[in-house]
């Protein structure tokens, strides 16, 4: 396993360093800085002048990259221009609210995916196929800023039982109660096109894998339909689903940043969408090079994940 | 068909565990709930009633770099937490006490003696003095603060403190607009600024203190206990939300989770305020115009018969009514009708007259397509100049449509960049009319985003700011030339006055405003 991993690792490191050159030179090419944007419409070109150097924009650009590096290598993220405090603060608190809110979407996408997979194929009937494949439809085919203002819209005006946005006022864990009140909505928001698509090719693996003849073998000795699926089928099944779900994760992330603007939940998704509006440079490198880094490490957890599901892969014998 | 049995139990168990699954959820909402929790009990009663908290959202957290440019949250926590030395009602621009008592203007309009409050501490304990005041003035005029009144106070030469108590302020020519500076720099705590250009710390003497603040998050305010106004504020708290999306903003709105909010769209406002359980206030006093800019350097724009085909073209009724849902009235001249320079009969010059703009646009020759620029996004700039581009093309200007992101639209427009045409908003007309010509970047003489230059424009302008007396009759006169001139050239185009909102829940009461829209709640209370 561990020769697998070092197998791995050097192609991460590349894209990371790739990742960071681009993100940093093409943000550079965004029209308009932030010094004008901090200045505000009736400031004089003398004040944008002192307010470029304060920021150290005036310095060469390959110059800002390898000072920008040089920190981030040691964990000195710096301070962001606009909104005034240490950039570490800032990700620390939005990724803690967008762990929370993912990481919430993402059990409640799997429970829900697994349970209506393994039962629509351990009970075949008619009805249940049709209602699982019809929610299936609608969830996929709805985006986040239809079904999450249609959510609001139910249960936080007309029917108002949940509250229609922000987090929980005394942090997480004070009171779990009122956590899970304030969670629910966006959480079912951004859970609903992955579960679905979760629950699709769940249902679609268990099928093929119903067909494979050492299941007719199985049910010819007399096990049941429910041991057939919950004993044999899911579990080979499952190394696929986790290949899908870590793609899937990579839509949570991005359908996050609609998600936490509907529903007013302050985390990295809403930092990224006004680090780039206000032209916060430094904000904005490093988010876009945390979701990077994200990316790859899911990716890594994955294949990890599937490696050990499988030995095949991690033996580099043929599938 | 033997497996039917296990089947059924399997079912029963698999439907008995999502039934307690869905319990444990909903159960814990029938304990406590999120939104009973964030409701107070309200009626509409408007006895005042003292404690409670105020809860509000905003769209943007606060810029400390940019505290004092009177943008974003800036204006909340300036509202709640500082306090200035005179403040203007809303409806004229004549001097109101508030950190100084009392004051004297020398007769050759040279000199200015504040008698100031002795009552009044800042929220560290620290007593409130003259050269708090002289120190406040100075950080207003650092050109870092790029803060919109800074060359008035730039022309502020001497400050005299030697009394705590009293503030002599001696300027290098007479300031007509004087009291607009004394009514927009906030009193700052000089032991804090460094907190505060790093938004770490925001003390001033105002009945709210600001106890917590998560960046891009929350903004929590309590009473002062020690403020010099007996038995004010009447809220114990004040809690404001970061919601930078317009739809939640308004749902937070509409579910109760926040009870009052400033500048959501136009149309939410009236739709609230019609189902019965909201009102919307204009927040008059604080004016905003809409207008058509213009750079006069762009060959088409240089022939001034074709600005005024484009003022003759602009349906300004249509503008107020559809975009603005009549929160505003039509105008030729930035002047609100509260300023001292407003003259009704020279707001008809330029009525909606498409024959005469088609005369004008004739006797010009043919004119190329003109680029219009305005910030993506806003929702009455994008409306606004959507309806330019129909009146203009109605009488034979054709107007392409130039939607630009918000900063490189601050930088075209500082850099005076746009290729032709433009629409966005500007303010600072509801004051002393001078501090408009020297202070706001498109109307200043000098150097401005529409290049245009006139020795007249520019004599007019210095001649209205130093007049002794900004309201005296000598003033009006010089006010009247820099309307007359702003007329001639139209370099700037005006629409309309266009109010910004407060809208609240009907048990809110109280809520007032300075004269730019920052939020006041010494009176205001929830009943």
């Amino acid at each position: 396993m561990t020769r697998y991993l070092l197998h791995k690792i050097p192609s991460a490191i590349l894209v990371l360093f790739l990742a960071s050159v681009l993100i940093f030179f093409v943000l550079r090419l965004v029209p308009g800085d932030a010094a004008s944007t901090l200045a505000g419409p009736d400031a004089t070109e003398e004040s944008i002048a002192a307010i470029r150097s304060q920021l150290g924009l005036d310095k060469s650009i390959p110059a800002q990259y390898f000072s920008w590096l040089a920190g981030v290598l040691t964990f000195d993220l710096g301070r962001s221009f606009v909104i005034g405090g240490s950039i570490s603060d800032l990700v620390v608190d939005g990724l803690t609210n967008t762990v929370v809110l993912t990481v919430s979407a993402l059990l409640l996408a799997v429970v829900v995916s697994v349970t209506l997979s393994v039962a629509s194929i351990v009970w075949p009937k008619r009805w249940l196929t049709a209602l699982v494949n019809g929610a299936n439809t609608v969830a996929i085919a709805l985006p986040p800023f239809v079904s999450g203002v249609l959510l609001v819209l139910v249960f936080a005006v007309l029917l108002p039982v949940l509250p229609a946005g922000g987090i929980p006022p005394e942090g997480y864990w004070t009171r779990p109660d009122i956590t899970v009140q304030y969670l629910m909505l966006p959480a079912i928001c951004l859970a609903l096109p992955v579960g679905a698509a979760l629950t699709r090719f769940l249902t679609e693996s268990l099928r093929s894998e119903l067909r494979q003849p050492y299941i007719t073998t199985a049910r010819s000795l007399g096990v049941s339909q429910r041991d057939l699926v919950l004993q044999s089928a899911l579990r080979n099944a499952l190394p696929a689903a986790v290949t899908a779900l870590g793609l899937q994760t990579g839509q949570l992330l991005g359908g996050a940043v609609l998600v936490e603007a509907i529903f007013a939940w302050p985390g990295i998704g809403q930092l990224i969408e006004q680090g780039i509006s206000r032209r916060d440079y430094p904000v904005v490198q490093v988010l876009l090079l945390l979701s990077v880094s994200v990316f790859v490490l899911v990716q890594l957890l994955t294949d990890v994940v599937h490696a050990y599901l499988d030995p095949r892969i991690r033996i580099g014998g043929a599938s | 068909m033997s497996t039917l049995p296990l089947n059924d139990l399997a079912r029963r168990t698999f439907l008995r565990g999502a039934g307690l699954t869905a319990l444990a959820i909903f159960g814990t909402a029938a304990c406590s709930s999120a939104v009973d929790e964030r409701h107070e009990a309200a009626s509409s009663s408007a006895v005042p009633v003292r404690g409670g908290t105020l809860k509000t959202a905003i769209p943007l957290d606060v810029i400390p770099a940019n505290f004092l440019t009177n943008t974003g949250a800036a204006t909340t926590i300036i509202g709640l937490v500082y306090e200035s030395l005179i403040r203007y009602p809303h409806d004229e621009v004549s001097p109101q006490p508030l950190l100084a008592n009392s004051w004297e203007l020398a007769s050759d309009g040279l000199s200015l003696t504040l008698e100031l409050r002795d009552d009044v501490t800042f929220h560290s304990g620290r007593p409130f003095t003259s050269a708090d005041a002289e120190f406040s003035i100075k950080t207003y005029g650092d050109p870092k603060w790029t803060a919109q009144l800074k060359s008035t106070a730039a022309a502020i030469t001497e400050f005299d403190t030697t009394d705590p108590h009293r503030l002599v302020l001696g300027f290098a020519h007479p300031l007509g607009n004087i009291f607009d500076l004394l009514d927009t720099v906030p009193i700052l705590d000089s032991e804090s600024i460094e907190q505060l250009a790093t938004g770490e710390k925001f003390v001033g003497t105002g009945p709210f203190v600001l106890t917590d603040r998560t960046p891009n998050r929350s903004l929590t305010f309590e009473r002062n206990e020690n403020y010099w106004v007996a038995e004010r504020p009447y809220l114990d708290r004040v809690e404001v939300a970061v919601i930078p999306d317009a739809q939640a903003l308004v749902n937070s709105l509409r579910s109760g989770q926040v009870q009052a909010v400033t500048n959501i769209n136009y149309r939410d406002s009236e739709t609230l305020a019609a189902a019965g359980a909201h009102t919307a206030t204009n927040l008059e006093g604080a004016e905003l115009q809409i207008y058509v800019g213009t750079n006069v350097q762009n060959p088409a724009l240089t022939d001034v018969r074709l600005r005024k085909a484009i003022a003759y073209a602009l349906d300004r009724d249509r503008i107020v009514t559809e975009v603005f849902r009549g929160a505003g009235y039509p105008i030729n001249l930035p002047w609100p009708k509260s300023s001292p320079a407003y003259d009704e009969s020279l707001n008809s010059i330029y009525t909606t007259d498409p024959d005469r703009a088609r005369a004008l646009v004739a006797e010009v020759g043919s004119v190329p397509t003109l680029p219009l620029t305005y910030q993506a996004g806003n929702p009455y700039y994008e409306a606004t100049a959507q309806i330019v581009q129909a009146n203009l093309a109605a009488v034979g200007i054709e107007v392409v449509l130039d939607p630009v992101e918000s900063a490189a639209f601050v930088k075209q427009l500082i850099g005076a960049q746009f290729k032709a045409l433009w629409v966005t908003f500007h303010s600072w007309a509801q004051y002393t009319p001078s501090t408009l010509t020297v202070s706001a970047y498109p109307f200043n003489a000098l150097k401005n985003a529409s290049h245009y230059e006139s020795p007249s424009y520019v004599t007019a302008a210095d001649s209205a700011w130093q007049v002794t007396d900004g309201t005296s009759d000598d003033a009006l006169e010089r006010y009247a030339a820099v309307s007359k001139e702003l007329l001639d050239g139209l370099f700037l185009i005006e629409i309309g006055v266009a109010f910004n909102q407060v809208v609240a829940a009907n048990a809110v009461h109280g809520i007032g405003w300075t004269k730019r829209s920052e939020v006041i709640l010494t009176e205001a209370f929830v009943a």
